[in-house]
């Protein structure tokens, strides 16, 4: 029982990070309509940007974690300015926007890979002891991770809902030529919306590095938020975040119970039985996919 | 000489597997990142059938297409069904193929049979040459084009250019979205099956995702409806890193940015749009000879 009490709390805290990632997704997609697929680029370059500050620069965790989510957003809005803004003046269809995203995918990855090489490291952090809740032992870092996913979730809540800002950018999720006919800069929607990007890549790099490893091709977990999205249903977020539960959960019992190599197999057969059985996923109502 | 056969026997290789990616990318619009799992599916079945069953190579190569095709439809169907958006059916073929990965990888032996989970699949006979390879890809050719061109390869074109539109105008979704990926799948499975007969082994290194990135490039570099631009590209691709040594480290990197500024300034791709036939030829000969004759 307490095993799995503690396989509970690690599957929470690994959702969490799902969620970041899937709220990434979600946030673009609505706005521009294509999948930003350089996102695990972006948490990939947030992870070893820490990883080097702490390492070289010999930097305290959070003025390293600062540091990366700086650099990140830099990168972010680079990418946005460099790759995507073409794009969209020109009304492009989506499909170059996935392919463009994609090369800056591919190209991010591998400039990490050849600097930094393709073995996984651990990330370095000292590490601490437990905290135990009723004979429960917690991982510190879970509970740190957990608390701050959630933290930045509940900012990005209140930034979309309570801000005029937020307003502006659910407009644009809306109707973006109707938005900018009423006043709101397409620009700086674009650069708020990808400065939050590289805030949930960077937050999601550098707690999924301290869980695992940072590793180059560490991004492909990006796939699991994907499939969270699609299992919570698509389209809102308390969805993409119950699928994310659901699925970090799912994966730490099988990796607990079975077998930890085949713990994405078991994502992805998950993901086929809920398409056979909720083709719209567990919350989604319509084909609509907006905020 | 050898050199030059290896070169083009894998770039044949990596022509019919890109061909399938430019049925289902380039004509239907389903992006596709994850067609080194069918090749790997069709390359294991069909070395499986002959060695351990001694089935003859080419039927072997065709049921190993087949077991890839069908195989596709465990992805396919909830997916299509569920209207699934292109970047999402993207992430489901990734995921499969990874999950195939994974399971040959972790599979030793299956039955009588020793699979080599991580080390590969040893001793398969070694059947493919630059013939076979040059037959199988003239084929597969005929066949793509004759698909493109066909009702089927209508109905594929339509649904990429507008799926609401194509379904009012009677195009069933699922079946032309399904038939593609069959397709599409069938070609991954048999260039899988060529690559293992070549290498005379196969391990589950062989299909990762740089692999179907391989593949996508050389479709959005070759460009979209387009069967000959692939073609092309497909080759070029292959042929450049062998030629180019030096170069093999930054092969993805320089792939990166490419994708980036082709879809700046050539978004259509090389030779997208541009079907394959011979008024190409027909042109070139007029250009060429009839000016001649007209002089002469």
């Amino acid at each position: 029982m307490e095993l799995f009490l503690q396989q509970l709390v690690s599957g929470v805290s690994i959702g969490a990070i799902y969620s970041l990632l899937a709220v990434g997704y979600a946030l673009v997609y609505s706005v521009y309509n294509f999948t930003n697929w350089a996102f695990d680029a972006f948490m990939a370059f947030g992870a070893f940007a820490a990883f080097t500050a702490i390492l070289w620069l010999f930097l305290p965790f959070w003025l390293a974690m600062l540091i990366s989510i700086v650099l990140t957003i830099v990168l972010s809005v680079g990418v946005e300015k460099l790759a995507y803004s073409t794009l969209r003046r020109r009304k492009a269809p989506r499909l170059f926007m996935m392919i463009s995203a994609m090369g800056v995918n591919l190209a991010i990855v591998n400039i990490i890979n050849k600097i930094f090489g393709g073995t996984f490291r651990k990330f370095p952090i000292e590490s601490v002891q437990p905290v135990f809740l009723g004979g429960v032992s917690i991982g510190r870092m879970d509970l740190i991770a957990g608390v701050i996913s959630f933290g930045v979730l509940a900012l990005l809540w209140l930034f979309l809902y309570r801000t005029k800002w937020g307003l502006g950018i659910r407009a644009s999720a809306i109707d973006i030529l109707t938005a900018s006919l009423m006043g709101i800069n397409n620009d700086a929607v674009a650069v708020i919306i990808f400065t939050i990007t590289g805030v949930l890549s960077s937050v999601a790099g550098v707690f999924y590095g301290i869980k695992y490893a940072v590793y180059p091709m560490m991004g492909i977990v990006t796939i699991k938020a994907m499939i969270a999205s699609i299992v919570g249903g698509l389209g809102s977020l308390p969805a993409a975040i119950l699928g994310s539960m659901l699925l970090g959960v799912l994966e730490t019992l099988v990796s607990g119970y079975i077998s930890s190599s085949y713990r994405d197999l078991f994502s992805f057969l998950f993901l086929i039985v809920i398409l056979l059985f909720f083709p719209n996923g567990l919350m989604g109502k319509s084909g609509e996919e907006k905020l | 000489m050898g050199y030059l056969t290896a070169i083009l026997i894998l770039g044949g290789i990596n022509i019919i597997a890109t061909l399938g990616v430019a049925i289902l990318t380039g004509y239907t619009g389903l992006f596709t990142i994850g067609h080194a799992g069918f090749m790997a599916l069709g390359g294991y079945m069909s070395a499986i059938l002959v060695k351990e069953l001694h089935v003859p190579f080419p039927i072997a190569l065709l049921i190993g297409g087949t077991f890839a095709g069908l195989c596709s439809f465990i992805i396919g169907y909830p997916a299509f069904r569920s209207r699934l958006r292109g970047d999402y059916f993207a992430i489901a073929t990734l995921g499969f193929s990874e999950a195939i990965r994974l399971i040959l990888n972790n599979t030793k032996t299956l039955g009588p049979i020793n699979l080599g989970g991580a080390f590969g699949y040893m001793n398969i006979p070694s059947h493919t040459n630059v013939w076979v390879v040059l037959f199988t890809l003239f084929l597969a050719l005929l066949f793509a084009h004759m698909f493109v061109t066909s009702h089927y390869g209508k109905n594929c074109i339509a649904v990429a250019q507008d799926e609401v539109a194509a379904q009012m105008m009677g195009v069933n979704l699922l079946k032309t979205k399904l038939i593609a990926l069959f397709i599409s799948a069938f070609y991954a499975g048999v260039a899988g099956g060529l690559l293992g007969f070549y290498f005379a082994y196969l391990s589950p290194s062989f299909f990762t995702i740089t692999k179907s990135s391989d593949l996508l490039a050389a479709v959005v570099f070759g460009g979209i409806q387009s069967l000959i631009g692939p073609f092309v590209t497909a080759f070029v691709l292959v042929a450049v890193p062998e030629v180019l040594r030096a170069l093999a480290e930054w092969r993805l990197i320089i792939y990166g940015f490419l994708f980036v500024i082709v879809m700046i300034f050539r978004p259509q791709g090389l030779l997208g749009y541009v079907e394959m036939n011979l008024n190409f030829a027909r042109l070139l000969w007029q250009k060429w000879f009839g000016r001649k004759l007209a002089e002469g």
